[in-house]
């Protein structure tokens, strides 16, 4: 064993980055990317079987249209070339990956932009492309194959480009006698729209679904601080406590046994030095956090715009029912996701300080005063189930405080000094 | 309270309120199309009764409230009664096409929103049916009420569909997502536990530091042979605790650096113990007072702990080699006075943050109902009194 220098900076990691890499475990989970996939296939399926229904639908007007194609042939072939791109999509997603490979999209794409040409072709002679494309319009539909698979942008830019080329091609294959009215235009940008639109409802489905995933992970997470100790270490610090350990064992050994000599060398010193300064931090660190100050600091939506006043970690002494009412009520007040009220929404938990009593208290209880205080949260756009988590943790108050919403709570704790 | 649930009905509420304007734009496009329908008054009032259905369609984003449902509904029969003038006037193909999308795209949009309780279903029921009832009634003379119903039904049945296929999926989500909670929360309180052994190994800790802290400095001042014996005693010890052996707290008072220690927790022989670890660090300890005092184990290892602490700060700040403790007790307190003839420092001059004194001295004897008091000024050597209840 010798001594090394550990891998990283393990107290800028638990100062810093302890909230960052509990969220990546969510994210990781709610992203596409991952195998649990939470959902997201389930999401696919309802996406193939729309494509397959809409591909049905063009297919019957294909039949109708069948005597009236100048070439025949082409039409026949686009919609061969669409039946192939939806049959291997849809296979290539239940057998794959999470995620389609950069090529297997670029694939479907040439696949689709085949079958729009194709079918351009084989309608262009009727000028009138508003009624009588087919397969080019299924073709839009048909990127929802991969709609759980690639990057929003990637989809959307494909769709933009297939409304822009179906676009320019009704405009190219206007005769120039053509007027200008409804009649020949409505068809014209109703073809358009479904073309286009399926695939833009489709990505932002998708990803309000993984915003809604990832939430929902990220609360359960944090959750699971209501049933911790009055005082912990957080998830990270045990693990850190140990790799710390580790080092120390390992350096004090290499110097035991002689591997590394004596006096030391200035970079092992310092090794030391950093050791010794880390391993104080991590044993004083546990006796002064509470729950909810881990609650905050783990959660992505919760750390973004919780500030915690808890200078006699009160938050400790409060019972799981009342934690969970806490938490709950502040996970509400901030996670309205709604854009106008995202970035200035904040608030502020207070606990303490403790009034000094007036009267004493026969049943060994101690009330603590808790004040959540908020900016950028209006009274009447605050959830209603809200009062009901707020009347778990104590009774409580609300006033309006410059337009904002504020809350006084008295929570009833069991005094610990009093046992 | 569900909260999984509130997400969802925002996930739908958003989808509905994109799916329904982007529908509505483009219907809006085609009503606006020379020849779509007749006369400025019906385009104008049309053009109007647009914006109140776009208006009502982004309101439906953001509240679940059933009036902008029917503000909805309301808006686009609305519509589709100006533009056939009630029912008499027969409509192009591009009028028809303008309404179509109106009927099967714009307002089917609360067809995801109408789904989720039994109410909402029942709601989009009635919807659907007076939509179906308005239309064939306002497009009879334009239309065959075939095709108007073949494509109304289409429409509402996809969007109807996309609310309730991602409403079925949510329970499977949540399901997995507890579990991952489940998972989750083991994993903290196994950690906790770790932790806890971890932190409890206080008086392995802090000899560890002191040789950490003394190899900081190079080992300066202390023989080799000293810093080896010490780097040994101390891996071993951190094997220990690494393979799983949890000091008891009752115990740790002895397992600092003499083997087979005094069973009993007796001040005198451990604070013999601090004196010769500091003896061979360089720094000779003089004892004056008590030397037998009994306290109970967890205020032994602070009092100990912060002792060890401030004879350390001497050794390494105050250039002298010679520290003086004197113990003395009362009825409810034990008090330790170290005392040096050194450099000292003005107090002023220590951040309270710095970790040295007030993390590893005043906070470890404030955890057992104990005091530190610091005493110095430059040049005229430093005091601290320790305190700690018996």
């Amino acid at each position: 064993m010798t001594a090394g220098i550990p891998e990283e900076n393990t107290l800028g990691i638990v100062v810093g980055n302890a909230a960052r890499a509990v969220s990546k475990t969510a994210k990781r989970l709610g992203r596409a990317g991952a195998r649990p996939s939470l959902g997201s296939a389930f999401l696919a399926l309802g996406a193939d079987v729309f494509v397959v229904l809409r591909a049905v639908y063009g297919l019957s007007w294909f039949v109708v249209f069948w005597q009236r194609y100048p070439m025949p042939g082409a039409a026949a072939s686009a919609w061969g070339v669409l039946i192939v791109v939806i049959v291997g999509a849809v296979i290539a997603s239940r057998a794959g990956g999470d995620r389609m490979p950069t090529w297997g999209f670029s694939l479907v794409l040439v696949g689709i932009a085949a079958a729009v040409t194709l079918d351009l072709i084989a309608v262009w002679d009727l000028h009138d492309l508003g009624r009588t494309l087919t397969a080019a319009t299924a073709a839009g539909a048909a990127l929802l194959l991969v709609v759980t698979q690639r990057g929003a942008t990637e989809l959307l830019v494909s769709a933009g480009v297939l409304g822009v080329v179906l676009a320019v091609a009704m405009f190219l294959n206007t005769p120039p006698d053509a007027p200008f009215d409804a009649d020949r235009i409505a068809p014209q940008l109703a073809a358009i729209a479904f073309t286009v639109l399926p695939a833009v409802i489709g990505v932002l489905l998708v990803q309000g679904h993984r915003r809604m995933v990832q939430l929902e992970l990220d609360r359960v997470l944090v959750q699971s601080t209501v049933s911790a100790p009055r005082y912990a270490v957080g998830m990270l610090a045990s693990e850190e406590l140990a790799r710390l350990d580790l080092a120390a064992e390992r350096l004090l050994d290499s110097i035991a046994t002689k591997k590394t000599a004596l006096p030391l060398t200035p970079k092992t010193a310092s090794l030391a030095a950093s050791l010794a300064t880390e391993l104080r931090l991590h044993l004083i660190e546990g006796r002064r956090e509470t729950w909810l100050y881990h609650a905050v600091s783990e959660s992505e939506m919760l750390g973004r715009s919780v500030t915690l006043v808890d200078k006699s970690a009160l938050a400790g002494l409060l019972d799981p029912a009342q934690r969970d009412g806490l938490l709950a009520a502040a996970w509400m007040l901030v996670s309205d996701t709604r854009k106008k009220a995202g970035p200035h929404r904040s608030i502020t938990i207070q606990l303490g300080p403790l009034a000094p009593s007036t009267t004493t208290r026969d049943d060994h209880k101690i009330p603590i005063p808790i004040t959540i205080t908020s900016s950028g949260i209006r009274r009447n756009r605050v959830d209603p189930s809200i009062w009901a988590a707020l009347g778990r943790v104590g009774r409580y108050s609300d006033t309006t405080e410059e337009g904002s919403l504020r809350v006084d709570i008295d929570a009833v704790v069991d005094n610990p000094a009093d046992v | 309270m569900d909260l999984i649930a509130k997400e969802r009905d925002r996930v739908l509420q958003r989808a509905a309120r994109v799916y329904g304007l982007s529908f509505t734009v483009a219907s809006l496009l085609c009503y606006l199309l020379p020849g779509a329908v007749d006369g400025t008054a019906a385009i104008g009032i049309g053009a109007l009764l647009y914006v109140v259905l776009a208006g009502a369609q982004f309101m439906l984003g953001i509240s679940r409230n059933p009036v902008w449902v029917l503000l909805t509904l309301a808006a686009g029969i609305g519509i589709l009664a100006i533009a056939t003038e009630a029912g008499t006037a027969s409509l192009g193909e591009g009028g028809m096409t303008a309404l179509q999308l109106l009927m099967s795209g714009s307002l089917a949009a609360v067809a995801i929103v109408l789904t989720g309780t039994a109410w909402r279903i029942v709601g989009l029921g009635a919807a659907f049916v007076v939509l179906t009832l308005a239309s064939f009634w306002l497009t009879s003379a334009s239309q065959a009420p075939l095709r108007t119903g073949g494509l109304l039904v289409l429409g509402w049945f996809l969007a109807g569909g996309i609310g309730v296929w991602v409403s079925a999926g949510v329970p499977q989500i949540s399901k997995r997502i507890a579990s991952i909670g489940r998972a989750h929360r083991a994993e903290r309180q196994a950690s906790e536990l770790e932790a806890q052994r971890r932190q409890s190994a206080r008086l392995l800790h802090d000899t560890v530091l002191a040789t950490l802290t003394l190899l900081a400095h190079s080992g300066v001042g202390v023989t080799p042979e000293a810093l080896r014996e010490q780097a040994a005693e101390d891996a071993r010890l951190l094997r220990q605790l690494r393979l799983g052996s949890t000091p008891t707290p009752q115990a740790s008072g002895s397992y600092q650096l003499e083997s087979g220690g005094d069973p009993e927790p007796v001040l005198g022989r451990t604070l013999e113990s601090v004196k010769q670890r500091f003896g061979r660090m360089g720094l000779t300890v003089s004892w004056h007072g008590t030397g037998q005092v009994l306290l109970p184990s967890e205020v032994l290892d602070a009092f100990l702990l912060a002792l060890a602490e401030c004879l350390e700060n001497v050794r390494r700040h105050s250039g002298v080699t010679e520290a003086h403790v004197t113990i003395t007790e009362d009825d409810s307190t034990v008090r330790a006075m170290v005392t040096d003839a050194g450099v000292g420092f003005a107090i002023a001059d220590i951040d309270e943050a710095k970790l040295g004194f007030a993390e590893s001295v005043v906070a470890r004897l404030r955890d057992v109902g104990g005091n530190a008091r610091l005493f110095s000024a430059p040049g005229s050597g430093t005091t601290v009194v320790l305190e700690v209840p018996r």
